[in-house]
């Protein structure tokens, strides 16, 4: 399993190497604008495909900083962020208290249209990249996350960032929410690369990966990709049937459920 | 080896679950009981979503209880008309079931009414039955006879109007607690996710004094066609029911099924309820303890609109 792993790796990151340099051209054609392009990415692949023995993967996330910004400004301090931010999801977190003897959920929060997905990739630590504002404006780092909440929240004011808090952590827990500080590794002087992992449970939609390049905190150059993640095959085979004819599917599970305890009783009989 | 399954969107150990499937068919057939009460607390405590596990546990029970529906019905272990009668009441009591279950599940406390039952339901009827089977136990040794069937003895039930006869269960009884007890299960095993053959097989013996041979049979019958019709009202309405979760439960279900089926006809009636009873009284309180004890993290969350919602 290894070996295997690594040779993906390996085949994954020739890739992205490839469409590091093919991604340079429209740059470069893109030259005659007044600013040069500052900040060029590229991903291994822009579609995440889940099929039958999907246990999870990884991209990776190629770029290059603009060689003439070195040059010009030798001394000025450049610092990278890189999210992927996976379709909006509403969700409720709630909080059990005990009552009567039993514990049981008394007060929630919704918090609407949040990332199904987040991951941050950063050079150094979030805070010391640039301004909260800043950081907030963009959603750079967990922390800077816009959560709205809905209206009927029923949670006291003061314990709304207790909900906020349990809310990251949890999501943290089940790996769809991640902050990577140095998880940027510069391969030249203006050359970096990334690997964000994708774990088994990641939700199926649009994604949109952004990079960001500061100088000496302040942002100076933006980008964004899509990244695609779905089912093919069998899976995908079988979820749109789900969807789409609900009751036919249904009807398919009770007759291959009647089937398989006929065939267990032809199999089995012995009187 | 792992497999990824299409519905709930995440990969599982497909032996894990084969295994599972198998153990709680073994159960089933010993006992003549759906399995959903042991099956669907395993799943989610596997990491299934809750709602998956729960609409999938009801396919996987149709393929477990076809399976030993024809064992019975070989040895013309079933009463039909008695089953028919059951199924119109647990029909009724399913459609009541799904309201409650949507107004809990928007409200949050559906956990919490599930935690609840299983604790008050399964800890009630656990109970009794320990003490039944404990006290034939104790006659048997002591060498008492037991007149196994009292034809002669009535309960308050019998006395009630609309009687209709079962000729296979040697009955003449009223429809109406027939149909009490089919709807009363019917909805709370769409709540609880689950086919309540547990609750239907004590109540049939003690209540309406079915014969033995005849009740489980009877039981699994009524269970097929209620969670038959209980998987395709999930695929419509939650649209969890992951059929590829499903196959490999119900294969790993129905293999065990047939060798619960043969052990259960090798011990005495007494000694199965008493081990039904303390597999039902550990689960109940498997649920107690988690209503009691202090969660590790009192925060939890759950999706309510978007992806994977």
């Amino acid at each position: 399993m290894i070996p295997f792993l690594s040779a993906l790796r390996a085949t994954m990151a020739g890739f992205g190497m490839v469409m590091a340099l093919v991604a340079q051209q429209p740059a470069a054609a893109q030259q005659d604008q007044a600013v040069p392009q500052e900040l060029v990415t590229s991903l291994s692949s822009d579609i995440v495909s889940i099929q039958s023995n999907f246990t999870g993967t990884e991209i990776v996330i190629f770029g290059q900083i603009s060689d003439d910004l070195k040059a010009s400004h030798p001394d000025a301090k450049y610092d990278l962020a890189i999210t992927v931010e996976g379709p909006g999801q509403d969700i409720t977190t709630r909080r059990k208290d005990r009552f009567l003897g039993v514990w049981i959920n008394r007060h929630y929060e919704t918090f609407q249209n949040v990332p199904s997905f987040y991951a941050a990739a950063t050079t150094r630590s979030v805070s010391e990249l640039a301004h909260r504002d800043v950081l907030d404006d963009n959603a750079i780092g967990l922390y800077h996350l816009n959560l709205p909440i809905s209206g009927h929240s029923n949670v006291p004011v003061n314990d709304r960032d207790d909900f906020r808090k349990a809310f990251l952590e949890l999501r943290q827990q089940e790996g769809l929410y991640s902050e990577r500080p140095g998880a940027i590794q510069f391969l030249t002087r203006t050359m970096f690369r990334t690997t964000v992992p994708l774990p088994a449970n990641i939700p199926v939609g649009a994604y949109k990966v952004r990079s960001y390049l500061f100088e000496d905190g302040s942002l100076l150059s933006r980008q964004e990709a899509q990244l695609y993640v779905g089912k093919v095959g069998f899976e995908q085979v079988t979820f749109n049937l789900s969807r789409n004819y609900p009751f036919f599917y249904g009807l398919l599970a009770v007759i291959l459920a009647v089937c398989t305890g006929w065939l267990a009783g032809v199999i089995f009989r012995r009187d | 080896m792992q497999l990824y399954l299409p519905i709930a969107e995440i990969p599982v150990n497909i032996f894990v679950i084969f295994g599972m499937g198998g153990a709680v068919g073994f159960l089933s057939g010993l006992f003549g009981i759906g399995g959903g009460f042991l099956l669907t607390p395993l799943l989610i405590f596997s990491g299934i979503p809750p709602a998956v596990s729960v609409a999938t546990v009801t396919t996987q029970v149709v393929a477990s209880s076809a399976s030993a529906v024809i064992t019975y019905w070989r040895r013309k272990a079933i009463d039909f008309k008695l089953a028919f009668m059951l199924l119109i009441g647990g029909i009724s009591g399913s459609a009541l079931g799904v309201v409650l279950f949507d107004v809990l599940q928007s409200l949050g406390q559906l956990d919490l009414v599930i935690s609840i039952s299983y604790v008050t339901f399964l800890g009630t009827i656990g109970a009794l039955m320990l003490v039944e089977s404990l006290r034939a136990i104790r006659r048997r040794r002591t060498g008492h006879v037991p007149t196994a069937r009292r034809p002669g003895q009535h309960n308050w039930i019998h006395g009630l109007p609309f009687k209709m006869r079962f000729r296979q269960s040697k009955l003449y009884v009223s429809v109406i607690p027939i149909l009490v007890l089919g709807s009363v299960i019917g909805f709370l095993g769409t709540v609880l996710g689950i086919g309540g053959g547990f609750m239907m097989v004590p109540a049939l013996i003690y209540l309406l004094r079915v014969p033995t041979g005849i009740v489980i049979g009877t039981s699994l019958l009524q269970i097929l066609f209620t969670m038959a019709a209980a998987t395709i009202l999930h695929s419509m309405s939650t649209q969890t029911v992951d059929i590829v979760l499903a196959l490999t439960l119900m294969i790993g279900g129905v293999i065990g099924a047939q060798f619960g089926a043969r052990m259960g006809q090798n011990l005495r009636g007494e000694q199965l309820r008493l081990l039904l009873a303390l597999l039902v009284l550990g689960v109940g309180l498997r649920f107690a303890v988690d209503l009691l004890l202090t969660p590790e993290n009192v925060f939890s969350i759950a999706i309510m609109k978007g992806a994977g919602a």
